[in-house]
């Protein structure tokens, strides 16, 4: 019973199923194809997913705290539009660097305040924003060439190695790191919890809402002024459509993770791992030579089955470990709670 | 419609024998039994936590038992989804009304089980005249009109609604019923209306379970009442033959008169003279909603707030919360003019809040105990008001669960698996964590057992005597009697009355006296 008990915890823990299923993944590829692990393929595949990755914690952040943002993935195209706009016009990197973060939190300033001033459903503030942002960057390109500068030190961002690992990465691990304290370790963190689960409830609490609320989309907003920079770095040039879709590949990276859109569960880690899982079956699926085209069915299947498998692991592995015990009391089946809870009857007595 | 349901061998209704149910290693009922005979109102008792619900919920196919049997008129009954449940004839009306607002009566007395007008053996309309019919005569046996039927059930009352669903409930073939708390959220009059229907229903043949808190309301309805503590069958009784002492001793296994109930206002301490003011208002307006309310709360001192639902008391207590913007007037919190855009501010400002809906406005469900605790005062388990530090969290989760007996066996485990009464421990815990100044009490024994009651209504006093201030509402008039020194009475957002001096009326033995002429207040009735 107690096993029963520690695995439920587990398994119930934000994130642990979909790095069990990541695992699974890789090594099904692995076995598929024995150079998916030889170590140029896996740091291609995952520089090339960081700037997706940090939108996707971006969006998760959003998601945990109750609400949405469909801006990012334009946002950090236009993010990395002007950063390449002011290295074009001869501005040092790290000022290039800055501009680029700052578009971001221009934007998540503006859903924000559109948001918790105004009153605007978040979906539909950040569907404009979506729009706003892609359509300057297509004026800034119509305007600027956005390539052909050689800064010291740009392409470095990326492709500098440290200790033996791209800088790209430390980078990402760096916010990574940073976001998951913030989210779990912090004030600002559990409040976001709280106005995710029930923004009512927070508010009587004292929580003050709307400054919380603001908070997620000015992080978000960050997060992609950041993935712009890095994208810029890596591209080295920046066409006028960059970061289209980026937006959904972000929200079900981070639903695949766990991150419930209903607002209130969810971690970093979940997220990161539920958007290593995309860009690792893109590169599964293109190592054993699958024709693109049907990556993004591939991509949509796997979200669906992933969150049918992120709501009955528990139940699947513990009835499995019941039906050999045979004994002790049958633990509830979560998704039968949560039915209960959705008729209001789920208190116990 | 209902035919007379047939007992068993043993002349009952339903018969249900040891019934056990566990959930994560925790026993919720531990081999209960509950036999009904028919046409009778079968009390079901217990404090929280008791597992009444738990059994309800077997009952009505929302969870399976563990082991046991239920028989209804000798037949064994497999209920393994709700379905199951109304196919039998049992059915069951929640605490938390299962109605859809926007549908009319007629949808939703028929909502999943809808007739259809058929055209060439396919299902084109519904088909409402036929509906109609079924229920017409029905309705209105129980004060439904045919004009009730086509308005959606979001216009009417906590008792019309209530109506609706026993209506529901008898359009098919019901032989019994379960009425989960149905007299909640009810005003006086309505709790007598719904009497005379469970009497009918009696008359008509069903049975009822009916749970409740409230044993005053058992004696000359109820004919026979069963006892749960902790998950165990603790006996059965016929309610004529008992008293309030003999089941509060059955419910809370100690001798009967420990909760004496005007007793206890005598403890109420004096707080008149030398006190210093908290709160004022003047002259507070807030659209239609409140209009010119001007009090004051001193130090020390208990201010009831008495009316009917709609009146506006808990619009008053979020407008000084900061939650809803006030359109005029001004505050004063200790002297000083006070204008609170939020209700973080008023919390910073030393106001704190237990609001009257647990469930929506209270808990924060997925979130531990702790959690729930700390919420309003992160900064005290934080370090420099931005790194959380969980242990200190933990452990002063931990004083107030010993401190205020909250029963669970970890302070980290989800608020949400906790029972009614200490889910609202745990709020109070929360709003006496932020040390406020004023702390504004909202309906704070609503849908808790009696123990429970008194160990919220002693904290609210030694909230007071350790120099809080205090705003209780409450639309039980004798529990507002009991703490308050002194009770204003709203209606319609206005004040329309005030009774000073109310322990001194109580020590002089004017108890009902004293209720009386709230009642009247609230009522809008001349004043005696």
């Amino acid at each position: 019973m107690n096993f029963q008990r520690a695995a439920s915890r587990i398994l119930s823990t934000s994130g642990v199923p979909i790095v069990i299923a990541l695992v699974i993944v890789i090594i099904v590829f692995q076995i598929m194809s024995p150079v998916f692990l030889t170590s140029g393929s896996v740091r291609d595949y995952i520089n090339n997913a960081i700037p997706i990755l940090l939108l996707t914690v971006g969006v998760a952040i959003v998601i945990v705290g109750g609400g949405i943002d469909l801006s990012v993935g334009t946002v950090a195209g236009l993010s990395a539009g002007t950063t390449m706009w002011a290295l074009v016009s001869g501005a040092p990197t790290w000022t290039a660097v800055a501009v680029g973060v700052a578009t971001g939190l221009v934007f998540g300033l503006f859903n924000g305040l559109m948001i918790t001033v105004f009153g605007i459903n978040d979906f539909i503030v950040t569907l404009a924003t979506l729009n706003i942002a892609g359509g300057l960057l297509i004026v800034l390109t119509e305007k600027v060439p956005l390539q052909g500068v050689s800064t010291p030190g740009f392409s470095d961002l990326v492709y500098g190695n440290f200790l033996g690992v791209p800088t790209g990465f430390w980078i990402a691990a760096i916010i990574f790191v940073l976001m998951q304290f913030l989210l779990i370790r912090t004030v600002f963190g559990r409040r976001i919890f709280a106005i995710g689960i029930a923004p009512g409830a927070a508010n009587v609490a004292g929580v003050n809402v709307n400054r919380v609320r603001l908070g997620t989309f000015v992080i978000s907003g960050l997060l992609a002024g950041a993935a712009g920079v890095l994208l810029a770095s890596r591209l080295g040039a920046v066409q006028a459509f960059l970061g289209n879709g980026y937006e959904f590949v972000a929200i079900a990276g981070a639903v695949l993770g766990g991150v419930s859109l209903a607002g209130g569960r969810g971690s970093v880690w979940a997220a990161v791992a539920g958007g290593l899982m995309l860009a690792t079956l893109q590169q599964g699926l293109r190592l054993n030579g699958v024709d693109p085209v049907y990556f993004s069915i591939v991509t949509g299947l796997c979200i669906v089955a992933g969150v049918v498998f992120d709501r009955r692991i528990q139940q699947l592995v513990l009835g499995g470990i019941r039906k050999r015990s045979k004994s002790g009391p049958t633990p509830p089946a979560p998704a039968k709670l949560q039915e209960t809870h959705l008729l209001g009857t789920g208190k116990q007595d | 419609m209902t035919e007379r349901p047939a007992p068993d061998a043993d002349g009952f209704l339903l018969n249900v024998q040891g019934i056990s149910k566990h959930y994560q290693g925790v026993t919720a009922l531990d081999a209960v039994g509950l036999q009904v005979r028919p046409a009778e109102i079968h009390a079901l008792l217990g404090g929280n936590g008791a597992g009444k619900s738990t059994l309800i919920n077997i009952l009505s196919g929302l969870t399976s038992p563990d082991s046991g049997t239920i028989m209804l008129s000798g037949n064994r009954l497999e209920l393994r989804r709700p379905t199951d449940a109304l196919g039998s004839g049992i059915n069951t009306i929640h605490q938390e009304l299962s109605l859809v607002p926007a549908l009319t009566t007629l949808d939703n007395i028929f909502l999943g089980r809808e007739v259809n007008a058929r055209f060439l053996g396919l299902n084109v309309r519904l088909d409402r005249r036929h509906m109609e019919d079924r229920v017409r005569s029905l309705a209105s046996e129980f004060g439904l009109t045919e004009e009730d039927l086509k308005l959606p059930v979001g216009e009417f009352g906590a008792l019309k609604k209530r109506v609706v669903e026993i209506v529901k409930a008898l359009a098919f073939d019901t032989r019994l019923l379960i009425l989960d708390e149905p007299t909640s959220g009810l005003e006086e009059e309505e709790r007598l209306n719904l009497f005379e229907h469970m009497r009918r229903l009696r008359g008509k043949g069903v049975s009822l379970i009916w749970v409740t808190h409230h044993l005053e309301e058992l004696f000359g309805l109820a004919d026979t009442a069963t006892v749960f503590r902790d998950g165990r069958l603790v006996g059965t009784v016929e309610v004529p033959d008992t008293s309030v002492d003999d089941l509060l001793g059955m419910m809370f296994g100690i001798a009967a008169g420990e909760f004496g109930s005007t007793a206890t206002a005598a403890v109420v301490t004096e707080a008149e003279e030398s006190r210093e003011e908290v709160l004022r208002l003047t002259d507070v307006n807030r659209s239609y909603i409140l209009r010119d309310i001007s009090l004051t709360v001193h130090k020390g001192e208990v201010l009831g707030i008495a009316g009917l639902a709609g009146a506006g008391r808990t619009e008053l207590a979020r407008a000084i919360m900061g939650i809803d913007k006030i359109s005029s007037g001004t505050v004063h919190l200790k002297g000083k003019a006070v204008k609170f855009s939020d209700s973080s501010a008023a919390y910073q400002k030393g106001l704190a809040m237990l609001p009257e809906d647990r469930k929506q406005l209270g808990i924060l469900p997925e979130l531990s105990v702790s959690e729930n605790i700390s919420i309003s005062s992160l900064d005290r388990v934080s370090w420099l008001g931005f790194v959380l530090k969980g242990r200190d969290e933990v452990s002063q989760a931990e004083s107030y669960r010993q401190r205020l007996g909250i029963k669970t066996a970890d302070v980290r485990e989800k608020i949400r698996n906790l029972s009614g009464g200490n889910q609202q421990k745990a709020i109070v815990a929360r709003c006496l964590n932020t040390n406020p100044d004023l702390l504004i009490f909202d309906e704070p024994t609503q849908g808790i057992d009696v123990s429970a009651k008194v160990e919220v209504h002693n904290l609210i006093r030694e909230f007071v005597a350790n120099g809080g201030a205090a705003i209780v509402i409450a639309s039980e008039i004798g529990e507002l009697v009991e703490l308050s020194h002194r009770v204003i009475i709203m209606k319609k957002g206005r004040l329309v009355g005030s009774v000073d001096h109310v322990p001194h009326a109580l020590v002089s033995g004017q108890f009902e006296a004293v209720k009386n002429r709230i009642l009247a207040m609230s009522a809008g009735r001349t004043e005696s």
